[in-house]
């Protein structure tokens, strides 16, 4: 008896103690949770987001994420529509005649939100604290290329280049990693790589409240030194799951969904069809594209890649599979990126100019068969493809039976993403899907991949006739101190790409927003990975 | 029991070594390569010199028989390494997530013990009446309908059409209710028709029939016997699902936001982040085989019958 009272003694205090260790953590983030919801404060936005923000440290990248860094930091130049480079918190800056000096002139009055002031010392140290993790930025252009830098005065810095780089400048429009953190922000021995103390910046977001993987609050920095946000604060709630985000935006617990693949294409397209919320796509942020390896010796003929461009339907592929949320691209860059508006001619769906072109290269269908030969040689290739990306393998598979009718066989390979990086940059395919940067980091990113091995695109292009001439004209628009001239030889870069067809343009990806209906003024940022809640208004 | 005990921690001893060989074979077999995996996590463009050094600092040019001594020692050590991403060690940020997991695991746990005893014992007793139909057919369910679509179809009806409870996230009481559920309908189904065959089984036996002829009530037959006996065998069900329960939660984390290990784990598998992948498999590896041992050992202590001696001599 003794013995199942004990039992019974043990499992009553189990229980009890479970019950405990429930309700006590209830308790604890009670608190936290009148902050998280929107209903106390109507001059706020809840959104999601897929991912915790991570350390928010301006000068390092994975896991921060970009939209929250952008909120706290700033930069000295900011990126606006059209690629055109606005002052920030440098008030105006003068690039030297032979393209090396740029010195910046920072604005007065700027304060850090630990009240210490914002000049050139402190840039000084940020950057120092950059180049310190050199190997970490060395994808970005300005960095490989910086040499020096100085203190002036107080308000005046200075840039010193080993060489002529004329995009530095769009390079300090990132969101990392050369923005500014505040002098208490920074660790004893300035090493920011391996932590900061706390964020703090000089941008109109303060980060007030944070709970790793469930959310993140930020408040309106009462004392910024442009205009102030409309909305007095912002929830980002951390939302892993695309289809969880749509049910939380329904039941109205978010206001706002935003970002690149944040909500399915189905999901987007079924909310715009309620009629009861808002729905927005932004002006192309990249193009989605195939890469023709030119080192491929059935891809080394221009007719064979002509003839790929006319045998398949584009517009009706892209809209099948996209839903509608992507464009058809005929250009290889889209046109609302500086110096890229030249004159393209499209490349019609048509199916005898196809076949033409393979008949010209020497590519004949003999009779009783369905793939084209040459001296006893199928015409088959193969096209690499990320396998966890949907609308990569859908277009495979389309376009393998789209060309199948002109003749040429084509044998998908779906690969782990890193493998497929890792062919693409030994130049091991015949076809693969590739994407440009997007702003601010296009053109210049693109052509520079063009002409630099080691990505894969150098690698594709490189048995062109004009290669070298090519990366001539590369190297030389990316030193040209000369406007003029820098526009022609980007015309002249991308009208050969264009003519070459070694990229394939199929369709112009966009960014998506949904909001309900009582936000205002929604605006998508110039720049692809800046936040967009300056702008938005919440009517009353 | 001292040797019995002994004996079955030697045991496990082999099974995690061989759990660990099979985790470092699968990671070696996958296309990814950890240098490569790194660099991307890192946002660092690999050029073939920081691949090699890399490859060198994860020891991946060494022979593979000395990669998988150094990684046993490493995981002995309980050291799992850095995360890729978050350049944190590997344990602290399991370590930071696991109180949710385990708080999500138990609520599950507790809610399926609470509707499956009185839910299988009066199917039993009432055996073809509505109830045992009805526990039949939430068996059906429990055992055939994925985590996520009903975690998904929950969410529909009981947050965003009836308001009773967030969509996601946790923090209050109601948070757990939708995960909970979700969780747990798997183990209702189970443990209803595990729960259900024995009292059926029980209510056969001669010591039901002789307390019936010596006039003891029927309700005290059915709580004070017949369900503790019958009760014996969802305990070990029980105990075998708690690893599975764990596990399980990847993608009911996934699905109500819920910030805990599983959920971790997925953005590791996104991401390429092998360390955390590998304890991520350990630590499975290990939970599976402890629970088995504790059930055992529960079972011996609970079961009268058998004795510690006589089971030392099998």
């Amino acid at each position: 008896m003794q013995k199942v009272k004990s039992k019974k003694s043990i499992l009553l205090a189990s229980v009890t103690s479970i019950f405990l260790l429930l309700t006590g953590c209830s308790n604890d983030n009670a608190a936290s949770q009148s902050t998280e919801g929107t209903e106390e404060n109507t001059n706020s936005i809840t959104l999601s987001w897929p991912r915790d923000i991570g350390s928010m440290n301006p000068h390092v990248y994975n896991p921060s994420q970009l939209i929250a860094q952008s909120m706290i930091y700033e930069p000295l130049v900011s990126y606006e529509d059209g690629g055109k480079i606005k002052p920030h918190l440098a008030e105006s800056w003068s690039v030297s005649e032979d393209g090396l000096e740029y010195t910046f002139k920072l604005r007065e009055g700027v304060k850090f939100t630990d009240g210490s002031s914002f000049n050139a010392e402190i840039v000084k140290k940020n950057f120092d604290a950059v180049m310190k993790n050199k190997s970490s930025h060395s994808w970005l252009g300005v960095i490989n290329v910086l040499e020096k830098t100085e203190v002036v005065d107080e308000l005046t810095f200075k840039l010193t280049l080993s060489e002529p780089y004329y995009p530095a400048i769009q390079d300090l429009a990132l969101v990392r990693p050369v923005r500014f953190l505040g002098e208490s922000g920074f660790p004893e021995d300035g090493d920011t790589s391996k932590g900061i103390t706390e964020p703090v910046g000089t941008g109109p977001w303060v980060l007030e409240d944070y709970k790793k993987d469930e959310y993140a609050t930020f408040t309106r920095n009462p004392d910024y030194w442009g205009e102030s946000p409309e909305l007095e604060k912002v929830t980002i709630k951390i939302i892993p799951d695309a289809e969880t985000r749509v049910l939380a935006f329904e039941k109205g617990e978010l206001d706002l969904i935003y970002g690149e693949g944040a909500i399915s294409m189905d999901s987007f397209n079924y909310l715009k069809e309620t009629g009861d919320y808002q729905t927005d796509l932004s002006e192309p942020v990249g193009t989605r594209t195939l890469l023709l390896n030119s080192t491929n010796e059935k891809l080394a003929d221009l007719n064979v890649r002509l003839a790929l461009q006319h045998g398949f339907d584009k517009a009706a592929m892209v809209e099948g599979i996209t839903l509608g949320l992507e464009e058809k691209a005929d250009n290889i860059l889209s046109t609302n990126f500086p110096y890229t508006d030249i004159e393209v001619e499209p490349f019609d769906y048509n199916v005898e100019k196809a076949a033409a072109y393979l008949e010209e290269a020497g590519w004949n269908l003999p009779s009783g068969k369905a793939v084209r030969e040459k001296d006893g040689q199928p015409l088959e290739l193969e096209l690499m493809y990320d396998k966890t990306d949907p609308i990569q393998k859908a277009m495979s598979e389309t376009l393998q039976a789209e060309w199948s009718a002109i003749g040429v066989k084509l044998n998908l390979k779906g690969e782990e993403l890193t493998t497929q990086i890792e062919r693409r940059k030994a130049g091991q395919f015949d076809l693969d899907f590739w994407y440009n940067f997007g702003a601010p980091y296009d053109p210049h990113s693109f052509i520079n991949v063009v002409a630099e091995k080691g990505w894969g695109v150098s690698e594709a292009h490189s048995n062109l006739p004009m290669k070298a001439e090519l990366d001539q004209q590369v190297q030389e628009a990316l030193a040209s101190t000369d406007e003029k001239e820098r526009q022609q030889l980007y015309g002249s870069i991308l009208n050969t790409l264009q003519e070459q067809s070694v990229f394939l343009p199929i369709s112009y990806i966009k960014k998506t927003v949904v909001y309900q209906n009582d936000v205002k003024e929604f605006i998508f940022p110039a720049n692809r990975d800046e936040q967009p809640f300056n702008e938005i208004e919440k009517s009353q | 029991m001292v040797i019995y005990l002994t004996k079955r921690l030697l045991a496990v001893i082999p099974i995690i070594l061989f759990a660990i060989f099979l985790m470092f074979l699968l990671i070696r077999l996958s296309p990814v390569d950890p240098a490569e995996a790194y660099l991307a996590a890192a946002n660092i463009h690999p050029t073939e010199e920081l691949l090699a050094e890399k490859r060198q600092e994860f020891g991946l040019d060494q022979p593979l028989i000395v990669q998988y001594f150094q990684t046993v020692k490493k995981i002995v050590l309980l050291d799992f390494g850095n995360s890729y991403v978050t350049n944190s060690p590997v344990w602290q940020e399991v370590a930071a997530r696991m109180p949710a997991t385990i708080q999500l695991a138990v609520s599950s746990i507790l809610l399926s013990i609470i509707v499956s005893i009185p839910l299988g014992f009066l199917s039993a007793v009432y055996k073809n009446s509505l109830i045992d139909h009805f526990s039949r057919l939430l068996s059906y369910l429990g055992a055939s309908v994925p985590q996520f679509w009903l975690g998904y179809i929950l969410i529909f009806f009981f947050s965003v059409k009836l308001d009773l409870f967030p969509v996601e996230g946790r923090g209050t009481w109601q948070h757990f209710v939708l995960p909970s559920l979700t969780l747990s309908l798997a183990l209702i189904a189970i443990y209803t028709r595990l729960l259900r065959a024995s009292v059926l089984e029980e209510l056969e036996e001669v010591y039901v029939l002789y307390a019936r002829t010596r006039g003891v009530k029927e309700k005290a037959i059915m709580v004070k016997h017949v369900l503790r006996i019958a009760i014996s065998p969802m305990l070990t069900g029980l105990g075998m699902n708690l690893g599975k329960l764990l596990t399980g939660t990847i993608i009911v984390e996934q699905v109500f936001s819920w910030p805990g290990f599983g959920r971790f784990f997925i953005e590791a598998i996104f991401n390429r982040d092998i360390p955390v992948i590998q304890s991520y498999v350990v630590l499975a590896a290990c939970l599976f085989i402890v629970c088995n041992l504790i059930v055992d050992i529960v079972q011996l202590y609970l079961d009268p019958r058998i004795s510690w001696k006589g089971r030392t001599e099998y």
